[in-house]
């Protein structure tokens, strides 16, 4: 008997059950009440209630222990089935090992995507910035940079949230509107965003009782949409958030149900079945917010919104490591400082100072592309620059606490005078003796050094010598990558040697611009 | 009886009902069961001597079938409302074909992969000679939008089939060989005009949505209209058939695959179940163009007319020309299977319900296969396709070559075919 069965009128009941009787006694004992185990991901915990219907319809009884992390790792051995957000880090564990395992059974069983919930204050703030009042991973990550906005996301190594939220960032980041391959990958672009980061938690679950605890922490959460719409409906928040589709895509969940014992592949079946028809189906969306999979479902208006493109998800476990190990722990990653030698030779007069005046402008913030709003100089980090000639003219070492800070550096950058000659590896000296005192001083600050010049060596210390006095320098400090960037007519064969010896690499400004090549070396190591 | 025709019934209630156990129901009508024992044993009893409800008693077969997108077939309750009348229950393992094919069958009493290749692979591991069918064909496609395929036709890419009484079109063909060229030129939806077309925008690249290489049917035959197309509308592995120089620079299969291959990656990770997606309400934001069968796209044009008064505007088809047309073949794995595999080749009921399903049926002593499906289509005020109209086929590569085409784009791992899946 089904559920509809109790609606039917009497008359049909008796006949109902007149049947069931009449054959009940020869075949219940192919049916025995059956239990299936269930690694699940801690935010299912809200289809729990659902799970006596389940049970009272099709006699199978679903064991859930939701402590599913990101790749389903740990001994699977224990379970039946897997109920993650998505299957797709444990694909790409699966591959990786090599094995030649089966792929198990899979259903998707409901959608949501990751997006952005924002309070309403700052969503107007961001909109107003922005023209058509569509936001972007893009301009989440420039506010986040010019500490204008602070934000909660979950754990990207622990909860699959968390990392798709990273890698539909990353994508954003990237711009290339393909997956992200291990050469898209290999600057960290993220810095700015991150450092917008204020709350996190193991799972999305965790994040937002945290949240809940403390709104004034953070002005957004990156979540599944159904999280968030199920945190405004409980009433718990001063105001409900705004929940934002990011203009340039997402990643969307599926919420799988897998089969890990094939042996129990009848009542996986009768769970899918019921867990996809339409009944089940409105009854989840009511209750969880998340999107049904079944088209024949009506909607409410807030689940008819438009969640704009699906990202791809990078095929390659190397590309989603990289991403991880960058990302770091969140919260708990000190500001870059970033050390700029600045060639301020004669030849750097007139449309090649513009360009580097340009370059600077954008790299505060002026920028209005989506890779720009991801490159650009953010709250926190230290940024020294070295102006040079024949010698080190001038220096100025700022800590970015707003935009004042970005003025007087610009002022600094566009303001300075000429002098004649250049002396690349005198200035290059002069940065590694900033990096080695930043080194000592904060010796968890990440440090670079990018060296631009537009001539060849002609004053002060040789190659030869500079090098000899690196290598007098302790080894964190040795460790310093350079970053040249070749403009006008600088000796690239040079430039690429000192990248190499450093482990840094050269950008070429010529065939774009200097904004082009400081953007392309931001955030790299 | 209630209606079988729902979307999500199940077997037909009848039969269910003779291995149903209440579970905690048994505790709530007590008196009812008690009540009506007697009164059941008298209608069965009625039911018998009139002749024809033996069925409850009859013993229903399960058979397990390993399938994919076929599935389909055999998830349509009027299907499986007509098996049933032959004591016939599918139980429904879903896998990709290709899989199913790498994989092993233990405990398995049929397989109905998708298409050809990958029924070869099956074939070829059997020690016996075993019963098959193949009751159906259906062309490979693309799905879309309509926006997407709009923008397609500007850039000259597309062309839409006229339709009947002038109004909007449900197919387009395209041109292969251009559409790679956007895909290769790393244009995204919006560089090649979307936006003039569309009130959203898209800054994704062109690119086809596909089920792992590996895996799947669909992505191992669009492989071979890529590799075709690449290859200058050859087959790839036929040159030295045809006693063409073997180049100095090596294998020409590895060749064409190398070009293949950056055409499928750059969609990152695969996605299975493309129908479910394609179909589902978030279709156009999972994926613009998708990899589907006509026969999934029909029976959903069909359904929408059924529920809705009218066709689905939206969802549109693009006719890949080159084209490829997938015949599905059921191979039978023991006795039980051979029944079902019979059932396929024979039975009217299944076949005209085939046609139902959009699917493309061969019958013996008749022209085509479309006529039957062109006909119902009509009657249902769908849109009639014309899946081909310049004739230009896809020769596949020969199964050596397609696999080694596969295993290089996918880098698949060795087939598994472990006993203990």
């Amino acid at each position: 008997m089904s559920r509809t069965g109790r609606r039917r009128p009497e008359p049909l009941l008796a006949l109902g059950l007149l049947l069931a009787a009449a054959t009940l006694t020869g075949c219940t004992k192919d049916k025995p009440h059956h239990t299936l185990r269930v690694l699940a991901s801690p935010e299912l915990a809200d289809v729990e209630p659902l799970l006596e219907d389940l049970e009272e319809d099709t006699g199978v009884e679903l064991k859930l222990d939701y402590k599913a992390t990101a790749d389903l790792s740990g001994p699977l051995g224990p379970y039946d089935l897997a109920w993650p957000a998505s299957d797709r880090s444990y694909l790409l564990r699966l591959q990786d090992s090599g094995t030649p395992a089966a792929r198990p059974e899979s259903t998707a069983i409901m959608r949501s995507p990751v997006v952005v919930g924002l309070a309403p204050a700052v969503a107007d703030r961001l909109r107003r910035g922005v023209p058509g009042g569509r936001l972007s991973w893009a301009d989440i990550a420039d506010a986040a940079a010019d500490g204008s906005l602070r934000f909660g996301m979950p754990d990207p190594r622990r909860s699959d949230t968390g990392r798709a939220a990273l890698v539909g960032v990353a994508t954003a980041a990237a711009g290339t509107g393909r997956a992200l391959r291990e050469r898209d990958v290999s600057c960290d672009r993220l810095r700015g965003f991150r450092s917008g980061q204020t709350l996190t938690g193991a799972n999305s679950r965790d994040l937002i009782d945290t949240y809940v605890r403390r709104q004034g922490a953070a002005d957004a959460l990156i979540a599944h949409e159904s999280e968030l719409l199920t945190l405004n409906a409980a009433g718990k928040l001063k105001r409900p958030l705004e929940i934002v589709h990011p203009e340039d895509g997402m990643v969307l969940s599926d919420f799988p149900l897998m089969l890990l014992d094939a042996g129990e592949h009848k009542a996986y079946r009768k769970v899918v079945d019921w867990l996809r028809r339409d009944e089940t189906q409105k009854k989840l969306m009511e209750r969880t917010w998340r999107r049904p999979v079944s088209q024949d479902v009506p909607r409410p208006a807030r689940l008819r919104e438009e969640i704009g493109n699906a990202l791809s998800y990078p095929d390659r476990i190397a590309v989603v490591r990289r991403l991880m190990d960058d990302y770091g722990a969140p919260g708990n990653r000190a500001a870059d400082h970033v050390v700029f030698l600045l060639d301020f030779s004669t030849s750097m007069r007139g449309r090649r100072m513009a360009d580097l005046r340009a370059a600077f402008a954008d790299l505060s913030g002026a920028d209005p592309t989506a890779t720009g709003k991801f490159a650009r100089f953010y709250r926190g980090e230290r940024l020294t620059v070295v102006r040079f000639a024949g010698r080190v003219l001038e220096e100025r070492t700022v800590t970015v606490r707003g935009d004042g800070d970005l003025r007087a550096l610009n002022s600094f950058v566009g303001k300075g005078g000429f002098a004649a000659d250049t002396a690349v590896w005198s200035a290059l000296g002069r940065g590694y003796e900033v990096a080695a005192k930043s080194v000592a001083d904060h010796p968890e600050q990440p440090v670079s050094i990018v060296l631009m010049t537009d001539g060849e060596n002609n004053e002060g210390r040789t190659y030869g010598e500079f090098t000899r006095d690196r290598a007098r320098l302790d080894s964190a400090a040795r460790a310093v990558p350079t970053f040249p960037v070749h403009f006008g007519e600088a000796d690239a064969k040079a430039l690429r040697r000192a990248a190499a010896a450093t482990g840094g690499r050269m950008v070429d400004a010529n065939s774009s611009s200097l904004s082009q090549a400081f953007k392309e070396i931001r955030g790299c190591r | 009886m209630r209606d079988a025709s729902g979307p999500d019934r199940t077997p037909s209630e009848e039969p269910r009902l003779t291995t149903r156990r209440p579970t905690r129901r048994r505790h709530r009508h007590p008196r009812h069961v008690l009540a009506a024992l007697p009164l059941a044993v008298a209608g069965l009893l009625a039911l018998t001597i009139s002749g024809n409800a033996l069925r409850p008693f009859e013993r229903i077969t399960t058979i397990d079938g390993k399938m994919a997108s076929k599935s389909d077939f055999f998830k349509d309750p009027e299907v499986q409302r007509l098996l049933l009348k032959h004591g016939i229950r599918v139980e429904i393992h879903r896998l990709g074909s290709r899989g199913i094919a790498t994989q092993s069958l233990r405990g398995m009493d049929v397989v109905f992969p998708s298409g050809q290749p990958a029924a070869k692979l099956i074939l070829q591991r059997q020690q016996r000679s075993v019963r098959t069918a193949r009751p159906f064909v259906t062309p490979l496609v693309l799905g879309t939008f309509r926006d997407y395929a709009k923008t397609l036709v500007a850039r000259g890419v597309a062309r839409p089939q006229k339709a009947a009484g002038g109004g909007d079109t449900l197919y387009y063909d395209l041109d292969m060989h251009a559409f790679l060229k956007l895909i290769e030129e790393e244009r995204t939806w919006n560089d090649v005009g979307f936006r003039d077309h569309s009130r959203r925008s898209n800054g994704g690249r062109v690119l086809v949505r596909t089920s792992s290489v590996c895996e799947s049917n669909a992505a191992g035959t669009y492989l071979s209209i890529l590799a075709f197309v690449k290859n200058g509308n050859q087959a790839p592995g036929t040159e030295r058939a045809k006693g063409a120089e073997r180049p100095a620079s090596g294998d020409p299969v590895l060749g064409v695959a190398a070009r293949v291959k950056p055409l499928i990656n750059l969609q990152g990770m695969a996605a299975d179940e493309q129908a479910d997606s394609y179909f589902s309400d978030e279709g156009e934001s999972i994926a613009p163009v998708s990899l589907v069968y006509e026969h999934q796209f029909l029976k959903h044009q069909v359904d929408h007319q059924k529920k809705r008064g009218e066709q689905d505007d939206r969802r549109v088809l693009l006719y890949p020309s080159p084209h490829a047309l997938t015949e599905p073949e059921m191979i039978s794995l023991g006795e039980q299977g051979d029944r079902l595999t019979d059932l396929m080749e024979s039975d009217a009921a299944l076949r005209r319900r085939a046609i139902e399903l959009g699917f493309r049926v061969r019958f013996s002593g008749e022209d085509g296969t479309s006529e039957q499906l062109n006909a119902y289509l009509r009657e249902h005020e769908v849109q009639v396709p014309t899946p081909n109209p310049d004739q230009t086929k896809v020769d596949a590569p020969d199964l050596d070559a397609l696999e080694r085409i596969i295993n290089h784009v996918g880098s698949c791992r060795p087939p598994g075919q472990d006993d203990d899946e």
